[in-house]
């Protein structure tokens, strides 16, 4: 495989007896659009999570990000090298305003200069077309789409090389969608791999180039979307048996 | 109220007020009074940086300073530093003992960092009372050199210099705590409070961040007991006690927790109120069940305090009228 920029080998994640995430191996090429699917409780979140450190890492095996290890690394420091996540429950710094998210965003994850950080979220703020209001209330008071927005420009604003997205698509209407699978496809051109975690199929299928579908911890198929989706043992998965 | 005259008008016509308060107030016990009043403030609006705006729950910030008293009367007295020296000494002596109980208290969670902070006072009161050679121990020390500006004795003038001079060190701590709370550091305190996991997933370090807000906060906190032990020319171990605990935090929580001046405006309303209070019979002592109550009250109506109240009454005012303007995709 030609350039890849992460490599999970065998990673493990068990709480006591339970196994949430079982040998997991797979490679993101630099560039792609890479989606994970599977039912709900099937390890997918924690994935994202035993990979970026956040809350945790892997019980066993390895992550590696650009050739290096990043299992083991502080959370903070895997998303400063370049690997930034969204999270599938709402987050947000209620008490901060948009602006300041980005900001924050943009010096600590980026890495940039205080100014420069102010003026590249200025410029996310025109992208998501916030109003003066919007871009200085508390984020609290957004409504869900807008959270969803800024949680996602608020990666980008880093300039990752890697964006990991956890349902993004969840809680949002069609047309809202829609303006989501732009915005990837948009993301993408400009050079950032994506991992995509989501349930909404069209959307999944719609900007994936390869697909991961993991049940009960492990992974049941993996490959080109069309492939994937006729793999009678993912039908199985999400179905069930005709038994 | 515009966020402009908030912020700006408003502390400065404030500052205004108690650049003159000397003109109208001379005697030396309402002096007296302001001047605890602004240490207080110091000590309070010091420990919402960590306790407000960070959430860490430090139970110690009283220890900061003790630090800095028993510094200042061990430099001053023992060693015959100038008292000014003194007092600065006494803020980098009580970062350097926050930089000491940050480290464990760094990775720690809710109660577990309210009882090593809180185990941490107690331990040095313990020491300042088991090395009594040093620090005069249960009886503390007295007669604590005083402060002079050439030859100009602080003690004339009934306090005069010493109220510009703790008033002037309340507005040098007050600029601080602005600049660090408008900085993106002190954005990213709010970021760790709120939300640790989304915080650390834009590379923020929790236990960096923690550690650094407990060492900013102890040094005014630091500096306030040097000025408090010179000033008063004694150091004693109640300093440590829980009665000068509970009445900062009741000061913090009243004023209103991840604000500046919340802290500082309910500081000289205590302070004031407990005085006035200890002079009405039968209240002496019962004073501080009514402060107590108080604390309990805006808590329970208010959590944010008082002066959070206002900001949210102001953001309703501003508040935008569409539910929603962003519509076409991040």
């Amino acid at each position: 495989m030609s350039d890849p920029i992460i490599d999970v080998r065998d990673a493990t994640k068990t709480f006591g007896g339970l196994t949430a995430v079982d040998r997991v191996s797979f490679t993101v090429t630099r560039g792609e659009i890479f989606g994970i699917a599977g039912p709900n409780g099937s390890g997918k979140s924690t994935l994202f999570n035993l990979m970026t450190g956040i809350p945790y890492g892997p019980t066993n095996g390895e992550v590696r990000f650009n050739g290096e290890r990043i299992d083991g690394r502080p959370p903070h420091a895997i998303a400063r090298s370049g690997l930034c996540r969204t999270f599938q429950k709402d987050a947000e710094f209620p008490d901060l305003s948009a602006i300041e998210t980005l900001q924050i965003s943009a010096v600590y994850s980026g890495g940039q200069s205080a100014g420069q950080a102010l003026e590249n979220a200025r410029r996310a703020i025109d992208r998501v077309q916030f109003d003066e209001a919007r871009a200085h209330m508390p984020s609290s008071e957004l409504s869900v789409y807008e959270k969803k927005q800024l949680m996602i420009a608020s990666a980008l604003v880093s300039e990752p090389s890697v964006l990991m997205l956890d349902e993004p698509a969840s809680g949002l209407t069609k047309p809202e969608i829609e303006r989501l699978d732009a915005l990837l496809v948009d993301v993408n051109k400009s050079g950032v791999t994506i991992l995509l975690i989501e349930h909404v199929l069209s959307l999944l299928l719609s900007v994936s180039e390869r697909l991961l579908v993991l049940n009960q911890g492990a992974i049941l198929a993996e490959g080109l979307p069309a492939d994937v989706v006729r793999d009678p043992a993912v039908a199985e998965a999400y179905l069930g048996g005709r038994d | 109220m515009k966020p402009a005259a908030r912020n700006i008008v408003l502390p400065l016509v404030c500052l205004a007020a108690l650049l003159l308060v000397p003109v109208f107030a001379i005697d030396s016990y309402t002096r007296h009074l302001f001047i605890i009043a602004f240490l207080y403030a110091i000590i309070a609006s010091n420990w919402n940086l960590s306790l407000g705006h960070c959430g860490v729950f430090n139970f110690g910030h009283l220890t900061f300073f003790g630090v800095g008293v028993y510094t200042a009367a061990i430099l001053a007295k023992t060693l015959g530093v100038n008292p000014w020296i003194a007092i600065l000494a006494s803020g980098a002596t009580a970062a350097a003992a926050a930089f000491l109980i940050a480290a464990p208290v760094a990775r720690l969670k809710g109660i577990y960092v309210v009882l090593v902070t809180f185990a941490f006072g107690q331990l040095v009161m313990q020491l300042v009372l088991s090395q009594a050679q040093i620090t005069g121990g249960a009886e503390g020390m007295v007669r604590i050199p005083y402060l002079r500006l050439g030859d100009y004795s602080f003690l004339k003038d009934y306090k005069l210099g010493y109220y510009y001079a703790a008033l002037f060190l309340l507005v040098v701590s007050t600029l601080f705590l602005l600049a660090v709370v408008r900085s993106p550091f002190g954005k990213s305190l709010k970021a760790v409070r709120d939300a640790e996991e989304y915080a650390a997933a834009r590379g923020i370090s929790i236990s960096r961040q923690r550690v650094t807000v407990l060492v900013l906060s102890a040094i005014f906190t630091g500096i306030a007991g040097g000025f408090y032990a010179i000033y008063l020319r004694v150091a004693s171990p109640d300093v440590f006690g829980f009665g000068t605990l509970s009445l900062a935090l009741s000061m913090v929580l009243i004023g209103g927790t991840g604000t500046v001046y919340g802290p500082i405006a309910a500081a000289l309303a205590l302070t004031f109120a407990t005085e006035a209070l200890a002079g009405i019979r039968g209240l002496e002592e019962a004073r501080f069940i009514l402060i107590a109550l108080a604390m309990i009250l805006v808590l329970r109506i208010a959590p944010g305090g008082l002066l959070g109240i206002i900001e949210k009454l102001d953001f309703r005012d501003r508040k935008p009228a569409a539910p929603a303007v962003a519509r076409n995709g991040p």
